[in-house]
């Protein structure tokens, strides 16, 4: 584990606000990201910080958190 | 480990655990009617009458930021009066007297609201019983006599609970000469005496002119008046609201983040600055009524970017304070240290989250507060969005989380659930992103707030981004999540309540600030001065719109009899409207 349960969540969180309140914010700037793609990025985001977190630790193969 | 709160102060636990019972059903039943609006309006799914609607959203703004909100807050003042004093009230029968009309009086209202489910409300006070007037009751709008009585008595039974703590306080000022209010408690007594002076507007305006009319012994009444006298109250009650958040922010949370408060000093100056400026700025809520000169509401405006000041000291404060815990926890680095907080603790992880939206929707509240865009916003979606921000999530979420740590030690069995509770916590913050987020951009289209089937015929917003009906399902998808977080809540609270032969493993102690109540200045202990300046304070900002107001056209307006608020009356006013269509077409 790169990271605890705990702290995987609340980063999947953040990012998926960041997500929502950032198309906004790119809207303003005539960005657009039309939902779906939206929903992929945000799938892409989760499966990246999943992997990354319960990947595991190099030198310490069975240590966790 | 200290001993619990509970085992301590029996009787003071059980008269905290009633009022948060009553918040707890207040918050159930809010959250029911939440998800049939977010479906209904959005037309997803619509299983009730549109007129119905009205009937919910009164409901769920009452329930909500009346009895949800100012339950929780009793309960956790007499929580923190009776800690931080370290002894009880002078009489408990006088606690379980205002506890008692304050249960009657939302019962009263309660069931009055309720009543216009029913195909055939029955007749009471000489009227249907009904309440479709939405938590701002605008007359001429009109409920049942019933509800303003119910409201009435909720409001004494709150001005009864400030008096109790005063006397507690000044039992134990006997006891202890020359020393200082220990914080917690000065946090009770200052919301209060902002809660004596802001809420005269609602009393005078329920008691003087909306009960008497709608009991028919006043014929007529000032709606402009009313509408004034409301939000003399209704910008005061927003930190009511939010305040006992704040009292959590201070004391709890830096504990929970392994330190201790930076600054008792700057909480001090906080609380009084509220007591100061949370009154006259009313008028920022009638930006767009006609009857108010415009000068007046420049003054409401500048008051009320003064209010900033506060909000900034508190982020600044509490910062502070979750920093130096993170340190003490061996976090490292300029931003690294935000890995050493103890995210796994619900109630630290709930308090945090509620704290960044707060800071988020305190931006989307200047733009309310700027008379110029405020046209952009007024009565539009927007509102709601900077609304579910604040009390929906700056307090709502601080509430439930502050309640995991709290719970534990006034029923003494261990909280049931802590991942759970944890995954509650976000999916509150999460779903709260995606309905505002929603509610902001289709309010800045001009999508209205407090209407049922936000459509029209013939005419289609102009969503710069996306369509009406990506935001609507975004809307609808957050309201289902924040519903399903909401029903965890109660499900774990019920599953700790009855975990009986269980032991918290909470810590109830408070350590002393970094900056202690010895580096504060003795005046500002001085409650009688500062309540003197925000009285003088509130005097300026009223007196003239008010008398202005009464000049205009007198004290009970020319003839303005009720609005029935009945499924009958829409009927007509449904009628009317197309004849003068007709009329017009
Ligand atoms: C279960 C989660 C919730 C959902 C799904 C929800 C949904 C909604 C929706 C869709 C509206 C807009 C109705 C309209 O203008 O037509 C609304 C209004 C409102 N909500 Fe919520 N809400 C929730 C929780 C809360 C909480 C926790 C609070 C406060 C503690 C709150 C306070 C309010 C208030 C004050 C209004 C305005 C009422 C009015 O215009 O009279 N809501 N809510
Ligand atoms: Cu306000």
């Amino acid at each position: 584990m790169h990271t605890s349960p705990a702290k995987l969540l609340i980063l999947i969180a953040l990012s998926l606000v960041i997500l929502v309140e950032g198309r906004t914010v790119l809207a303003f700037f005539g960005i657009n990201i039309p939902p779906l793609e939206t929903a992929l990025i945000g799938l892409v985001i989760i499966a990246t910080l999943v992997i990354w977190a319960i990947r595991p630790l190099r030198g310490s193969p069975t240590k966790s958190e | 480990m200290t001993a619990l709160f509970v085992d301590e102060y029996p009787a003071e636990a059980r008269l905290v655990k009633a009022a948060f019972l009553s918040s707890f059903i207040a918050f159930g039943i809010g959250a029911l009617f939440g998800i049939i609006q977010a479906l209904h309006r959005t037309d997803i799914f619509r299983f009730i009458d549109s007129i119905k609607y009205y009937t919910v959203l009164t409901g769920h703004g009452v329930f909500l930021v009346i009895a949800f909100t100012i339950f929780f807050l009793v309960g956790l003042y007499q929580w923190a009066v009776t800690d931080s004093l370290e002894r009880g009230p002078v009489d408990i029968r006088f606690t379980w007297f205002w506890y008692g009309l304050m249960a009657i009086g939302s019962f009263l209202a309660a069931i009055s609201i309720l009543a216009g489910f029913l195909e055939q409300p029955p007749m009471v006070l000489g009227a249907e019983l009904r309440a479709n007037v939405l938590f701002t009751f605008y007359a001429p709008l009109e409920a049942n006599p019933l509800y303003y009585i119910g409201l009435a008595l909720f409001l004494v039974g709150t001005w009864l609970a400030g008096i109790d703590w005063f006397r507690t306080w000044w039992a134990w000022r006997d006891e202890n000469p020359g020393e200082r209010i220990p914080l917690r408690t000065f946090m009770v007594l200052t919301t209060m005496m902002m809660f004596f002076l802001g809420s005269v507007g609602v009393i005078v305006s329920i008691l003087v002119f909306i009960l008497p009319w709608s009991l028919e012994i006043t014929e007529s009444l000032n709606p402009l008046l009313t509408r004034t006298l409301f939000w003399f109250f209704g910008h005061m009650i927003v930190y009511f609201w939010l305040l006992p958040a704040y009292l959590l922010w201070y004391s709890v949370l830096p504990k929970l983040s392994g330190g201790r408060l930076f600054s008792d000093p700057l909480a001090r100056v906080v609380f009084i600055l509220f007591v100061l400026l949370s009154t006259p700025v009313g008028i920022h809520h009638q930006y767009m009524d006609p009857g108010i000169a415009e000068g007046f509401k420049f003054i409401a405006m500048t008051n009320t970017m003064f209010l900033l000041l506060p909000s900034f000291l508190t982020a600044f404060t509490v910062v502070a304070s979750m920093e130096h815990g993170a340190r003490q926890r061996g976090g490292e680095g300029r931003f690294n240290w935000l890995q050493a907080l103890p995210w796994r603790n619900p109630a630290f992880t709930g308090m945090a989250l509620a704290g960044l939206v707060f800071a988020f929707g305190g931006f989307t509240g200047i733009v309310n507060a700027g008379m110029n865009i405020n046209y952009l916003v007024h009565n539009a979606l927007w509102i709601p969005g900077h609304i579910h921000a604040q009390v929906g999530t700056a307090t709502a979420l601080t509430l439930m989380a502050g309640s995991y740590w709290l719970v534990p030690q006034l029923t003494g069995n261990r909280l049931v659930g802590r991942q759970v509770a944890l995954f509650q916590v976000v999916l509150w913050f999460v779903g709260i992103v995606f309905m505002t987020n929603s509610m902001f951009r289709a309010g800045l289209v001009g999508v209205p707030r407090r209407t049922a089937e936000p459509q029209y015929q013939g005419f289609e917003y102009d969503v710069p981004v996306g369509s009406m009906g990506e935001l609507n399902a975004q809307l609808a998808l957050g309201g289902t999540l924040l519903f399903i977080s909401a029903m965890l809540f109660l499900v774990l609270m019920l599953l700790t309540v009855f975990n009986n032969d269980s032991e918290p493993i909470v810590d109830g102690t408070l350590p002393p600030a970094l900056s202690g109540p010895e580096d504060s200045p003795q005046v500002l202990d001085n409650l009688r001065l500062w309540f003197g300046i925000a009285f003088a304070l509130v005097v300026l900002a009223y007196a003239l719109p008010l008398a202005g107001i009464v000049a205009q056209s007198g004290l009970f307006g020319q003839d303005i009899p009720p609005f029935p608020v009945s499924s009958e009356a829409v009927m007509y006013l449904e009628f009317g409207l197309d004849y003068v269509g007709a009329l017009v077409t």
